[in-house]
């Protein structure tokens, strides 16, 4: 098979991430009960995650929440700055997870930057929002539909200035953009173990520089006798037993992503996804393309999109169409009617499997 | 040797502690903390020499690691908060 749908998630996933979750399960209890040994060597494997996050985000190990998902901690942070009938300024590249959260708490949102790869318009959009009033900002650092890197850092520091809380949806960059938590500023990031992370699915991470409201209320492993979550990071956001396998298969995801290096797996899925482009142009087919841009590319080929994928997953050619839960973005680039086909690299992805997918790619389109 | 136990709300801030003290070669265990330490139920804490117990003190907090309090098992076993 030829893997090209990272952007929903990694695969496959570095063998050891499959080993770590094994020997989890064999080894460990549920961390933070208990004094006995499968408890502590649970602990042990949860902090170490928590360490290795905190490196690799430039913060403090508590400021690392582990969440099922990236969803999940997208909800918590919003819930908590966010209050009905609050605007709050989006790009006009966020996802559903981003939007309907929103939705459900009544925001005003205030849709600002529609034209995709241009940093101009997104900041001057975002400052006429500021000016206007805006009250929250929760931005994605890259549109999982597009592939377009957002000035995150600069909106960041709008936030700051105008004291306005941010949040930032680190779906589709964390592992191959850089992100510095500390520095940027941000309230809150949100980010997925099972994509750019290359752990298993059902974990995430919600990085906090702000005390959030929880989202589940119940045992901590801490203060039982208040009836009160505690009020301290992690423990404020983690009510539950662990993901302990899961955990243990992010960190060794983590240590993978590590030695290969955020940059370099970043710049090796730019390389691609630009010659992707380039080729798919050639081949006839209507791409977008642009500065800022990460790993991830749409494009509309000569017929429909749906059908495309379907016969290229015929040849085992994994890709994916339609509106990618992202039906802003595609309203914001023209694309809600017929959707696009999304090539999305990853760690593992090279120039074989892009020869490959466009071969595919030429023979269907000659049917 | 009296032994000194640093007790901590969360099993993180424990955690964070005892890597912390590692780095400055000092060597304490992580414990579930005894009930007669517990404030508010259910807690960990960093067991430590005698020697070592001002001098981590005063790296958890340069490094900001909230801890609860101390305290010092006597040698009749009867423990005894300390004010270091």
């Amino acid at each position: 098979m030829i893997y090209l749908d990272h952007g929903a998630t990694s695969f496959p996933k570095p063998a050891a991430v499959a080993r770590a979750m094994a020997w989890a399960l064999g080894r460990c209890a549920n961390p933070g009960r208990g004094g006995y040994a499968p408890s502590m060597a649970a602990a042990r494997l949860v902090y170490r995650c928590r360490e290795q996050a905190s490196r690799l985000f430039s913060c403090l190990p508590e400021q690392v929440v582990f969440t099922p998902g990236c969803t999940q901690g997208l909800n918590m942070a919003i819930r908590t700055l966010v209050k009905p009938g609050m605007t709050v300024a989006i790009s006009g590249f966020e996802h559903n997870a981003v939007t309907r959260p929103l939705h459900a708490l009544n925001a005003r949102v205030r849709v600002c930057g529609r034209r995709l790869f241009d940093w101009e318009d997104t900041l001057a959009e975002f400052q006429r929002a500021l000016e206007q009033g805006a009250q929250a900002a929760v931005y994605t650092c890259a549109s999982n539909v597009f592939g377009y890197i957002l000035p995150v850092r600069e909106l960041a520091r709008l936030c700051g200035r105008w004291g306005v809380p941010f949040i930032l949806d680190a779906a589709q960059s964390a592992g191959s953009i850089p992100l510095d938590f500390a520095d940027l500023g941000a309230d809150f990031a949100a980010i997925p173990g099972h994509k750019g992370l290359l752990g298993p699915q059902g974990v995430g991470l919600l990085l906090c520089k702000t005390l959030p409201e929880p989202l589940v209320y119940g045992g901590t492993g801490s203060e039982s006798e208040n009836q009160e979550m505690p009020p301290y990071l992690p423990d404020r956001g983690e009510a539950g037993t662990m993901n302990v396998p899961g955990i243990a298969g992010l960190s060794a995801g983590l240590e993978t992503v590590n030695r290969l290096g955020v940059e370099a797996i970043g710049a090796k899925e730019r390389a691609l996804c630009r010659e992707c482009g380039e080729a798919l142009e050639d081949l006839g087919c209507r791409v977008f393309l642009g500065p800022h841009q990460g790993g991830t590319l749409s494009f509309l080929p000569k017929g429909d999109c749906e059908e495309l994928t379907s016969a290229l997953a015929d040849r085992g050619i994994a890709l994916r169409s339609g509106l990618h839960c992202s039906p802003l973005a595609h309203k914001s680039a023209g694309t809600l009617e017929s959707g696009t086909v999304r090539v999305s690299f990853g760690y593992n992805s090279g120039r074989e499997q892009l020869g490959g997918f466009l071969r595919a790619l030429e023979n269907s389109q000659k049917i | 040797m009296r032994s000194y136990f640093v007790t901590f709300r969360s099993i993180t801030f424990a955690q964070r502690g005892q890597s912390l003290l590692a780095l400055n070669n000092i060597d304490a265990a992580l414990l579930r903390t005894p009930k007669w330490m517990q404030e508010r139920g259910c807690g960990y804490c960093l067991k430590m020499k005698q020697e070592q117990a001002w001098p981590a003190v005063q790296i958890l907090q340069e490094n900001k690691v909230n801890f609860n309090k101390v305290y010092v098992q006597r040698e009749n076993g009867e423990p005894q908060e300390v004010k270091l």
